[in-house]
């Protein structure tokens, strides 16, 4: 496959330790489901090109950030390069939804000046039975937020592609309009490659640096 | 849409390449005692040139400037030929990499611009201020979006030595200004191709072109200059990809490089470097007497050890390790009390099946004697060369990753570590990669020795450039962690303290 692609997002994922943070990641770029795995230390990375449209592709660089709160000094200091984000709890933990707010406040406050587009996620959405938090909460929370939100499965390969592709459409809708530019110094957006085609000057304008928030 | 298109998943990059065009490279041309062309390169400057057969293949796109190309590419091969006594000792020491990388800056922008005129016949000032015409004109064109567009950058750097070397051809141009446009309309072919030239000179040792970009440039980062590095790579493969039929093994170490996580790590390396050097310098603000005097002394302390790693090339040469099991005993050595085990592994086993592939190379005899259908088919020099890329990429992907594991787990764990401990580990793993060039070189002469030199010498200097490279970008990283042990040193003396 040639590694041909328009734009590169990064995207970085958060949320409790446990909530399946990496599990949802590896199943979207390595397509398979791990058991068993270590909590992530630190930081990982993972990298997947998304179809968007016919032959739009986006590179996805996903950052895949540790959840435990020893951690947390050294993952702060890796939100700002994002432009997006998967903020994830699990549906069976209620503290872990309760969390979501300070994991917001978390990221809102790293980013500046930039502005992150976040997708909210309730995940393990197979263990039904044990679920402690309804949908209809969790999407209340999110509108409130002015997020989307999805529930997925690892396990079950349930909504993992559709999670992903729906934020990354979203963030290109916002570099398309101009509300995200690419800028210098900042990684959340990179321009690819295309061959023998310009960018037409409404996709990549280097207009002056606008914020979001 | 391809689901399984996870990147970690993908094969070898192959992309189809004029391989053919590479510099007409003849032993003979190329001995030292060659006059004009030896004497204007100095030997740091050789360390920064990747020998590429690109430039030469833009030569064939310009039929009508043949006479010139064919005085380039045989410098050129003297170039890359003469270093080869040099390639022997890269890295013999690494007393502050980013000195020696500035001092060579300077020394090399001078053979830049005399190897483009003496390689071209001196261009007559009219010439050069096309060529800046052109390179102006790039940059205007240039898509706006394209942040890591190199004139642009190098150009807007006044203390980059690109942009030093604007100002210069730029004077000439206001001379030739005034004696009018007819001169400069005489051959715009040859001039576009001065211009090109001269750039790809410059432009030549890329990756090393842009790390000591980067070290003038304080906002460049290593990680950028990689990207960069990268970036161009992928956009030469979309060209090539376009326009060639024909398909060869290329292998980017750039692409390869970022495709194991190596950029990644990287930057978020630098990300925790640069964080940790701003919190040491605001708790040194605080403090004054005595205070900041004893501080400031075991600082220094630390500094020390950063500055003295020594790395003997030649030793290398002594010890065998034929299946990786000696570096994983020494990685293994100088990673005792450092809990990384994990990226340690992944690592070893990197390293591991480099050298498995090797034996493999190496070893086509047994395989003949296994069965005559399992006879596997013979590896072409591209493939090799390829291979030896991959791995070199991979084993510096992996070793940043394992600093990056290093600096994390350094800063929340209150452990203390010895800096002598990483510079045992940057050793260490310099001489893996150095050890492991010398094995795939060795491996490339084997395969190609019914090959002409002109196309086994290009390919056998690659691998030595991207070693030495990579062992650049190990011991940056390495440097990168000075500012994680200083900030570390500071926390546990504030607790021991407290309490």
């Amino acid at each position: 496959m040639e590694a041909i692609w328009l734009y590169q997002f990064r995207l970085i994922v958060i949320g409790d330790s446990t909530v399946g943070k990496s599990c949802l990641i590896r199943r979207f770029t390595e397509g398979r489901f791990a058991q068993v795995s270590d909590p992530t230390v630190g930081v990982d990375f993972f990298s997947r090109l998304v179809e968007i449209e016919p032959g739009k592709r986006i590179k996805l660089q996903i950052w895949d950030t540790a959840g435990q709160e020893r951690f947390r000094s050294i993952t702060r200091a890796y939100y700002r390069n994002s432009v997006g984000g998967l903020l994830l709890f699990d549906i069976t933990n209620r503290r872990s939804f309760q969390n979501v707010h300070d994991w917001l406040e978390e990221a809102r406050s790293h980013v500046q000046p930039h502005s992150i587009v976040f997708l909210l996620v309730g995940h393990k959405c197979d263990l039904e039975a044990q679920r402690q938090v309804t949908r209809q909460e969790a999407e209340k929370l999110a509108g409130a937020y002015g997020m989307r939100y999805i529930e997925t499965s690892a396990r079950d390969a349930i909504n993992v592609e559709h999670a992903f592709t729906e934020l990354t459409r979203d963030i290109f809708a916002l570099v398309r309009s101009g509300d995200i530019t690419i800028q210098e110094g900042w990684e959340g957006v990179k321009s690819g490659f295309v061959p023998n085609v310009v960018h037409s000057s409404e996709e990549v304008t280097k207009s002056d640096r606008r914020c979001l928030c | 849409m391809s689901d399984s298109e996870a990147t970690a998943a993908e094969g070898p990059e192959v992309a189809p390449e004029v391989e053919d065009a590479s510099p007409a490279e003849t032993p003979d041309t190329s001995s030292p005692t060659t006059p004009d062309n030896s004497t204007d390169v100095a030997p740091t400057r050789k360390t920064r040139r990747r020998p590429d057969p690109k430039p030469a293949a833009e030569v064939e796109e310009m039929p009508k400037v043949e006479e010139q190309p064919s005085k380039v590419t045989s410098s050129e091969s003297t170039v890359s030929q003469g270093g080869w006594g040099y390639w022997g000792s890269w890295g013999k020491s690494i007393l502050s990499t980013a000195t020696a990388t500035v001092a060579t800056v300077g020394q090399g922008l001078t053979q830049v611009i005399e190897k483009a005129e003496t390689s071209l016949g001196i261009p007559s000032p009219t010439e050069l201020s096309t060529q800046v015409e052109e390179e102006q004109k790039q940059q205007g064109s240039s898509p706006a979006g394209d942040g890591s567009s190199e004139t642009d950058k190098a150009a807007g750097d006044a203390s980059s030595p690109v942009g030093s070397a604007m100002g210069m051809l730029s004077s000439l141009t206001s001379v030739v200004q005034s004696t009018g446009k007819t001169v400069i309309t005489g051959g715009l072919d040859a001039l576009e191709f001065i211009g090109k030239k001269t750039m790809d000179v410059i432009a030549e040792g890329d990756p090393g072109f842009k790390k000591t970009k980067g070290l003038m440039n304080r906002n460049a980062t290593l990680s950028q200059v990689l990207r960069e590095a990268k970036e161009r790579e992928e956009l030469q493969t979309a060209e090539k990809e376009s326009s060639d039929s024909e398909k060869k093994v290329v292998a980017h170490y750039g692409m390869l490089f970022d495709e194991f996580q190596g950029l990644s790590h990287l930057e978020a390396l630098e990300i925790l470097s640069r964080e940790s050097e701003s919190k040491v310098k605001s708790v040194l603000t605080t403090l004054s007497g005595d205070e900041l005097v004893q501080l400031r002394e075991e600082l220094e302390h630390i500094k020390e050890s950063f500055s003295l790693v020594e790395f003997d090339d030649e030793e290398v040469d002594e010890k065998k390790d034929e299946d990786g099991t000696e570096f994983e005993k020494e990685l293994t050595k100088a990673l005792e009390g450092l809990s990384v085990s994990t990226t340690a592994d992944k690592l070893s086993k990197a390293c591991k099946s480099a050298t498995n592939q090797i034996t493999d190379m190496t070893q086509p005899e047994r395989e003949e004697e296994e069965s005559e259908e399992v006879v596997k088919k013979t590896l072409s020099v591209e493939e090799v060369h390829a291979a030896a890329i991959r791995s070199l990429a991979e084993l510096t992907a992996r070793s940043i990753e394992l600093f990056h594991k290093l600096a994390e787990m350094i800063l929340f764990s209150n452990g203390s570590t010895e800096p002598s401990v990483l510079s045992q580990l940057t050793v260490v793993l310099c001489k893996e990669i150095s050890l492991l060039s010398k094995k795939f070189t060795s491996c490339l002469t084997t395969t190609g020795s019914h090959e002409k030199g002109d196309v086994l010498n290009p390919l056998i200097t690659g691998v030595f450039l991207e070693a030495s490279n990579s062992a650049s970008y190990i011991q940056d990283a390495f440097q990168l962690l000075m500012p994680i042990l200083e900030i570390s040193h500071i926390q546990r003396r504030a607790e021991s303290t407290e309490q």
